[in-house]
């Protein structure tokens, strides 16, 4: 292939296809930036007031992250697939009167605290084709998530979205979802997106829920973080004509954020790459206003707040993700800006102050210090160090992978089954 | 098994890659230092191996980073960065040789060369004095037994009460030390002394374990193992013997001097002045430590011919070159000769020490040869003439079957006077029963082992002169037949005539000059231990590296202080019965 990528054609049809997202896209885009930059300077953008390196803080806390890693094909026997799902929960003490700063637990008190090995490595299988996908699944899912009960999972959602104190199921009768509420009674009921169960579409949902679940433990464990970070977007897939999660981790992050007020814990969830058009022309705002590297912040409004969405997105009805509010941010200039989720009832009962801008700001700014201060590891600077931990602890390298599959083989092998090969079916052609 | 893991030391890392030279190990940043020496528990098809590692180079590794730089970078850059809980991921990355691995078998240890590979990720132990030392004795019991002790295992900056001994067996196979100065040569030589005499003493109270008496004829250039270099020498050994004791393992006197006046009153007591008589010496004695032209080695050897033993005399009271001989030969030999003409210690007439050496030599006792007030010639030359004479008896009486045909052998080989002074006493050492010439010979390997050191060895046991007549090239060649060793001490190696060097079988390896000599000790080594170089250059005084060809590992050795082992040993030179009682476990 190489002799094609460095031809004079391959360059030719790069410039075409750049032109064109150029011609296309920014056209359009650059209008409604425009209409959005003065906003974005003077509403949204805000510098980090970072804490100075020594400094002390009058009380130390925890930040808890969560990871998960995985393969949705260990093995493959004919129609059945086993998936390998890896999480791992990394628990630091900013510790700063101890001049150690963000020194993380020890593995056995987090196996203690939590109950379970870290990192966790956990099994399940799928089959895709004999018609039980869906039920295959949502066994999975129960089994994967520690809350039980369906009606405790599918309410916090209801409520949130409704701004509605809902003691039971009973109440959505007369509201707009009283009629699904026959739906919303299992773990399978609440896959509605049965039709595209696709390989990869199930190993995501077992992941995610796998990483709430983790998140879960940590909640209802004796370690009472501060800050409990995920990885990701806090976006939840919607079934269009019924206005509800229509996948079960939908509801499970619903009933995480829930949680995680009632514990007072700041739940959030940070990705690197993210979706926000414009994030490079926004960080080069903040460079011209605040100076080279500078620390910076800016909202990402959504319709419901003072001003309304902006431009730029409004096409994009995923930004900002139901029932949360996201950030941009860059804590350092050799990186791009990334991305930061809050669950929008906490942050309208923390951060937002209605009518006030400015006490907003000042929660704002706080909110990101403590963000910024936990983010200066020299090895991420600039990225939360507890979230790096834990993907740098539960990622399954291709070596983990081939050698959990020889571990497979032998066990097969150890139970009398047949025996099969669990290298992957490309690898029987060299490919 | 009979192996507990614990008692290993401290566990320090896993295995990471390698082959069966080479290792990685990745281990706790803890404070490790090139030479130490690790051991790798391995337990396979029910083989419990403990193999053993020595550290040449050390690399600091932090988990989770792969660009070390660009971290230190961030560090330097954002002055308010921090590393989380780096303490944990601060790893080290430990390469090294794999020295061989000991193994139980048939309830016994044994020490294997390297040819074989530990587990995967087998846990990798570091040893720590007063926990391991027991445990690394057992297993390295071949590789460090023997009844001459010389310092204790050294790994790394720790020292293990683990002692490294030589076997007496081996000695007549000859031994080097070799170190540049102040690495304690001569602290090593009174070790030595006083292990030889803890090893005779040994063998003095328990006559029925058959254990060898050892002899040797220690050259002392500085005149410091009686005194001591710092506080306590041999003599305070002596002196804290009691009568008895002194008696069977010291005997009249230990220490030899030129001038016995010069010597302190307490020393003096166990003293004896320095003669040799001209006709004990013989031409080859001279061949060995000079040069000398073939017309002079002709006109040499006709004089021997003509005058037997009074050849010197001969020579140095002509006038005129004899017939046949070109002109300016005279002269030349007699200019050579001048040393012993003006020596106090060659004498041409009077009483000589060489009989009462060679008896001394004969029943196992330890002589301290104090040639500071010497010429490095004479020295040379009595070193030559005492290794020679004990060698030709030795020889005669090897090729004799009786004392009858050793009488005449001895006549042969040695000068006529001194054979007929020594004669009676040298038959009853050497017969295996009985007087009478009919008596058969004994093996001399049944005999004490006879130590000679070579001080300033380079200056006689160079190419130059090792490629004529050298004494000691035949006794390099053939002392383990007589029982005979040489103790070759020297600052250099690689100006050593190579077939000394190839008849070695212990090298005792202190601190090193130059790289030069580091190249030539490694070389030399009668082990392989190439790779470490860098060792012999971070090594301190009293610090050496013992290889022999009777063993697979080279022994990293802390060579204690004399006054150390001394004062720890000092009561067991009186022989009461509470000493009798507990001896067996301290020499
Ligand atoms: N094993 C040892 N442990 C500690 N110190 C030692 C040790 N051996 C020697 N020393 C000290 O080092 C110094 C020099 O030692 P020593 O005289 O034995 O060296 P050397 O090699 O004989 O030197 P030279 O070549 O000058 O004769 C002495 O002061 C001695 O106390
Ligand atoms: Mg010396």
């Amino acid at each position: 292939m190489l002799e094609r990528i460095l031809t004079d054609d391959f360059r030719g049809k790069l410039k075409l296809t750049f032109r064109d997202i150029e011609n296309q896209q920014d056209r359009s885009d650059e209008k409604e930036f425009a209409k959005d930059e003065v906003r974005i300077r003077e509403e949204l953008l805000d510098t980090v007031t970072p804490h100075a390196s020594d400094d002390t803080l009058d009380e130390d806390y925890l930040i808890a992250a969560v990871d998960g890693s995985g393969s949705g094909d260990l093995m493959t026997l004919d129609d059945v697939r086993v998936h390998l799902l890896s999480t791992s929960t990394v628990v630091l003490d900013t510790n700063t009167r101890a001049g150690d700063p963000f020194r993380p637990l020890d593995r056995a008190t987090l196996e203690n605290a939590f109950g379970r090995a870290q990192p966790f490595l956990d099994c399940h299988w799928h089959s895709g084709v004999r018609g039980d996908a869906r039920t295959k699944m949502a066994d999975s899912l129960a089994e994967i998530y520690p809350l039980k009960d369906s009606d405790a999972l599918v309410l916090p959602f209801f409520r949130d979205i409704m701004k509605r104190q809902l003691k039971s199921m009973s109440d959505l009768s007369g509201t707009n979802y009283g009629a699904y509420t026959s739906s919303l009674g299992t773990m399978e009921s609440l896959i509605t997106r049965e039709q595209m169960l696709t390989n990869p579409a199930v190993h995501d949902e077992l992941r995610t829920a796998s990483e709430y679940a983790a998140a879960r433990i940590v909640l209802t464990s004796s370690i009472q973080p501060k800050y409990l970070l995920l990885d990701g977007a806090m976006s939840i897939f919607m079934h269009q004509a019924r206005q509800y999660p229509s996948m079960p981790s939908g509801f499970m992050l619903r009933e995480l954020c829930s949680l995680a007020r009632e514990k007072h814990v700041v739940l959030c969830a940070v990705s690197k790459n993210h979706t926000i058009p414009f994030a490079h022309r926004i960080a080069r705002m903040a460079q011209e206003a605040f100076g080279e590297g500078s620390k910076w912040f800016c909202l990402l409004p959504g319709s419901e707040d003072p001003g309304g969405g902006l431009y730029i997105y409004q096409d994009r009805t995923y930004i900002p993700p139901r029932l949360a509010v996201p950030y941009l941010f860059s804590f350092s200039m050799d990186n791009r800006p990334s991305r930061i989720d809050f669950d929008r009832i906490w942050w309208l009962e923390n951060v937002f102050v209605q009518d006030d801008p400015s006490k907003t700001r000042e929660n704002e700014k706080a909110l990101f210090q403590e963000i910024e201060f936990m983010s200066r590891d020299a090895r991420w600077y600039g990225y939360p160090v507890a979230l790096a931990l834990a993907h740098e602890e539960c990622k399954l390298s291709y070596e983990d992978l081939r050698l959990a599959r020889e571990v497979a083989g032998d066990v097969r092998h150890e139970l009398g089954l047949d025996p099969r090969r669990t290298t992957p079916y490309r690898e029987d052609f060299n490919l | 098994m009979t192996l507990d893991i614990r008692n290993l030391g401290e566990l320090y890392g896993k295995v990471s890659v390698g082959d069966q030279t080479s290792l990685g190990i990745m281990g706790n940043n803890r404070d490790v230092s090139v030479g130490e020496i690790f051991m790798i528990y391995s337990h396979r098809d029910g083989h419990e191996r403990v193999f053993f590692f020595r550290v040449l180079a050390l690399q600091n590794y932090l988990r989770q980073v792969d660009d070390m730089a660009r971290v230190a970078g961030t560090l330097m850059v954002e002055g308010d960065a921090y590393l989380s809980g780096i303490q944990r991921n601060m790893l080290l990355q430990v390469g090294g040789k794999m020295l061989g691995y000991a193994e139980l078998e048939k309830g016994k240890w044994v020490f294997r060369s390297p040819r074989r590979l530990p587990d995967h990720l087998a846990d990798v132990y570091r040893p720590v004095p007063n926990v391991s030392d027991e445990a690394v004795r057992k297993m390295l019991a071949s590789q460090t037994d023997g009844e001459v002790f010389i310092g204790n295992l050294q790994v790394g900056e720790a020292t293990l009460d683990v002692p490294v001994k030589i076997p007496s067996k081996y000695l007549p196979m000859h031994m080097g030390i070799f170190g540049s100065t102040g690495s304690g040569k001569s602290n090593l030589m009174m070790v030595l002394i006083k292990s030889i005499l803890d090893s005779n003493l040994e063998a003095s109270r328990n006559p029925n374990e058959k254990r060898p008496r050892i002899s040797a004829f220690c050259i002392d250039p500085h005149d410091e193992f009686a005194k001591g270099v710092t506080a306590c020498g041999i003599q305070d050994i002596v002196e804290a013997m009691d009568q008895e004791t002194r008696a069977s393992v010291i005997g009249d006197f230990y220490y030899l001097t030129t001038h016995l006046k010069a010597t302190p009153r307490e020393i003096q007591r166990y003293g004896r002045e320095i003669r040799i008589l001209w006709e004990e010496i013989l031409p080859h004695d001279l061949y060995t430590i000079m040069d000398f032209t073939p017309q002079m080695v002709s006109f040499i050897d006709g004089q021997y011919a003509a005058n037997r033993e009074s050849w010197i005399s001969a020579i140095t009271d002509m006038k005129d070159d004899p017939e046949g001989t070109p002109k300016g030969t005279l002269n030349a030999v007699q200019r050579r000769l001048r040393f012993i003409e003006r020596s106090p210690i060659f004498i041409r007439s009077g009483s000589s020490i060489l009989s009462d050496v060679f008896v001394a030599m004969e029943t196992g006792r330890v002589l301290v040869v104090n040639t500071s007030l010497m010429s490095d010639t004479e020295q040379f030359l009595l070193t030559t003439v005492i290794a020679r004479t004990v060698s030709d008896l030795r020889r005669a009486a090897k090729s004799s079957g009786t004392l009858g045909d050793f009488e005449s052998q001895g006549a042969i080989r040695l000068p006529g006077p001194f054979f007929n002074r020594i004669k009676a006493r040298a038959k009853s050492f050497y017969s295996a029963g009985g007087q009478s010439d009919e008596s058969g010979v004994r093996d001399p390997r049944d005999m004490p082992v006879i130590l000679v050191t070579v001080e300033e060895a380079p200056s006689i046991l160079n190419p130059e002169l090792m490629r004529g007549q050298s004494v000691f090239k035949d006794l390099s060649r053939q002392g383990r037949k007589f029982n005979i060793g040489l103790i070759v001490v020297s600052q250099q190696v690689s100006v050593l005539d190579n077939v000394i060097l190839s008849q070695m079988n212990t090298e005792v390896n202190l601190r090193l000059g130059n790289e030069r000599e580091i190249q030539a000790c490694i070389e030399n080594a009668s082990v392989n231990i190439s790779g470490f170089e860098d060792e012999f250059r971070v090594m301190a005084r009293g610090e050496a590296i013992v290889t022999a060809s009777y063993r697979e590992l080279p022994l990293p050795v802390r060579i204690p202080l004399f006054d150390t082992l001394f004062e720890r040993d000092k009561s067991r030179y009186k022989a009461s019965k509470a000493t009798r009682a507990s001896e067996k476990h301290t020499f």
